[in-house]
């Protein structure tokens, strides 16, 4: 558990996935915000910047590499870690995009925490100098 | 007509990429047609809307796979690879999954509806496909209402030229009154009798062109959906061409001096005869001389394996084993239970026009007349298969069993049907004679040709089948298996 100072960013147009991540998320102590779609994930981070945001690849309306490049263009943004999800093969989608993590669906719960944990504490390692 | 002037576009056709469906549908499906799959859960929906999908995207077509609280798309995903036509370098590219359930649960059909059209734009996508569409049906908030945003989508579709597919679970009745506006209803359905289940698929409705009618049947293997077209649907209406004067032989030199001018090429022989009487073997000797002749063969058995058969053949001088590695004898073996009368028929068909079979024989039709879950259907089946033959120019032997081995009674098995569309008709039987088992074959009916209508003995020798003289004891008793010699009275 840890103290509920970081904030993390799921976006996911499957419902079901977005609240079980969520749920998820909260009982490691993490603040957790959700979008179900890029757009919705732009509106949140206007308001809140989080600390890492944990993104599909696949979505309606603004989907992730769109996501992504918008969140690069921001310089307020710019800075935060993102994690890409998808239940397509992530080996492709690392070709694709060099210097992405990914996270392969379905998930392995452990795999994914430590991996957001990892996230986070190399930002947080970067920040510090 | 000017130049400019313009035609009313023909209908273009989207190939479905599942084997025997596009004949059903008169071609595939209507380009920028708005189609319903119904069908229970676990009938196959998922599977037939990706593998259109993955096939259009081999073609350069993108899809859109939208859910509405279906099975998570990694589910999905992950049941799909171990199918053969799941190809991961189409995603994301060619084909793209989304949920559009939020939008529905927030914003209701005319949100959901404002998705699909967004989504089908921004990815230039030519297939739609809606997995839920019972999710949409219970979100409308009257009939009217659904009715409208299954119109509007079919706008969308034709402005935008995209075909959509929407899957939805059917309870209660299979076709709502909703249904009637879309362009075409498929229902995938699963029947069972006693412990056996089959699929079957039935097109409701299709605009554009004719389907064939009623049910087909259809599995789902590794392959993905494979349907086999109602074999009386598909035989060409038009008459087969006349084969004229071309005769054939058994290759049996004392049998075939019985029918001194052979039997008609492309015609339909029927053995009947009680089991191990030699049905096998004459059957095989008519392939055997066909092999001979150089032309290609095709067994399709039931009971006995490729191998046993090959020994067996082997040891009455038939030798098949050659002909079956250089590929001009294929022998196509069914288990003989659960017999699936299209599916043997389309695999019997696809080498008859693959390799232009001149002889075939089908051993053991007793396994599908028994084994059929329908057996209402063996007469008109049987019919459209021996047109189907004959029209190809294959002359067939078929073997059927007849259940009694002895006794003064004859048991012809009419109601298989074939033995009203045969041309030719053999029948053989056991004969019981001072304490010695003989056989006996006699020649019931030939078409076109003489033959010598005597009963006759014949023997199964390690040189093979060997007709001998007309048979000499009473003939008054002799076809019921109790045969006297002359003056023989005990």
């Amino acid at each position: 558990m840890v103290p509920a100072t970081e904030t993390v960013l799921v976006v996911d147009d499957e419902q079901g996935i977005l609240e079980a991540l969520a749920d998820l998320l909260r009982e490691e102590g993490y603040r957790v915000l959700t979008a179900s779609h890029g757009r919705e994930a732009l509106e949140r981070m206007a308001e809140v910047t989080p600390d890492l945001v944990l993104t599909d690849w696949m979505m309606p309306v603004l989907d992730g590499p769109a996501l992504i490049e918008r969140i690069q263009q921001d310089p307020v943004l710019r800075t935060v870690p993102v994690l890409g999800m998808s239940a397509v093969d992530v080996n492709g989608l690392k070709r694709l995009h060099p210097g992405m993590e990914f996270l392969q669906k379905p998930f392995d719960i452990r795999a994914l925490m430590k991996q957001v944990r990892r996230a986070l504490d190399t930002n947080a390692r970067v920040r510090g100098g | 007509m000017s130049p400019s002037e313009q035609h009313p576009p023909a209908f273009e056709r989207i190939a479905t990429g599942v084997p025997g469906l596009d004949p059903v549908l008169g071609g595939g499906l209507v380009a920028s047609g708005v189609y319903i799959v119904v069908g229970e859960p676990g009938a196959g929906k998922t599977i037939f809307a990706n593998q259109l999908c993955y096939s259009q995207a081999q073609q350069g077509t993108r899809c859109l796979y939208v859910t509405l609280l279906a099975e998570s798309h990694s589910r999905m995903l992950a049941n799909l690879r171990s199918m053969a036509f799941f190809d991961a370098s189409q995603l994301p590219q060619r084909i793209y999954y989304v949920s559009g359930f939020r939008m529905l649960e927030e914003q209701g059909l005319p949100g959901l509806l404002e998705l699909l059209r967004r989504e089908m734009r921004n990815h230039g996508a030519g297939i739609l496909v809606l997995d839920g569409l019972v999710q949409a049906q219970e979100a409308a908030g009257s009939s009217r209402d659904f009715k409208k945003f299954i119109h509007e989508l079919q706008v969308s579709a034709g402005l935008s030229r995209f075909t959509a597919l929407l899957l939805t679970s059917s309870v209660g009745p299979t076709v709502h009154p909703e249904y009637t506006m879309v362009d075409g209803i498929l229902e995938l359905r699963e029947r069972t009798a006693a412990m056996r289940s089959w699929r079957e698929l039935q097109v409701r409705k299709f605009r554009g062109s004719a389907s064939l009618n009623g049910t087909h049947h259809f599995r789902i293997s590794e392959a993905g959906l494979e349907v086999f077209p109602r074999l009386e649907t598909m035989v060409s209406r038009s008459q087969p061409p006349d084969w004229g004067t071309q005769r054939v032989r058994f290759g049996v030199p004392t049998l075939d001096a019985m029918i001194p001018e052979g039997f008609a090429a492309a015609s339909t022989t029927l053995v009947m005869g009680p089991p191990g009487c030699g049905k096998t073997l004459l059957g095989a000797s008519h392939l055997a001389e066909g092999i001979r002749l150089g032309e290609p063969c095709l067994m399709v058995s039931f009971y006995e394996g490729p191998d046993r058969l090959l020994h067996k053949t082997a040891n009455v001088g038939l030798s098949l084993g050659s002909a079956v590695k250089d590929g001009r004898l294929v022998l196509q073996w069914n288990m003989p239970a659960e017999c699936n009368l299209d599916l043997v028929a389309h695999t019997m068909l696809e080498d008859v026009r693959k390799r232009g079979v001149k002889r075939l024989f089908v051993d053991g039709l007793s396994a599908m007349v028994e084994t059929t879950n329908e057996p209402a259907r063996i007469s008109p089946f049987f019919a459209a298969l021996t047109q189907e033959l004959r029209r190809h120019g294959v002359t067939t032997v078929f073997t059927l069993e007849t259940p009694r081995l002895f006794g003064p009674e004859m048991d012809v098995p009419l109601g298989t049907g074939l033995s009203g569309v045969a041309e030719n008709l053999l029948f053989m039987r056991h004969l019981e004679l001072n304490g010695r088992l003989r056989r006996l074959l006699s020649i019931f009916k030939l078409r076109d040709a003489d033959y010598d209508p005597t009963l006759r003995e014949f023997l199964i020798t390690s040189q093979g089948i060997e007709i001998q003289p007309p048979f000499q004891p009473s003939p008054e008793l002799l076809l019921t298996g109790i045969a006297r010699f002359p003056g023989n009275h005990s």
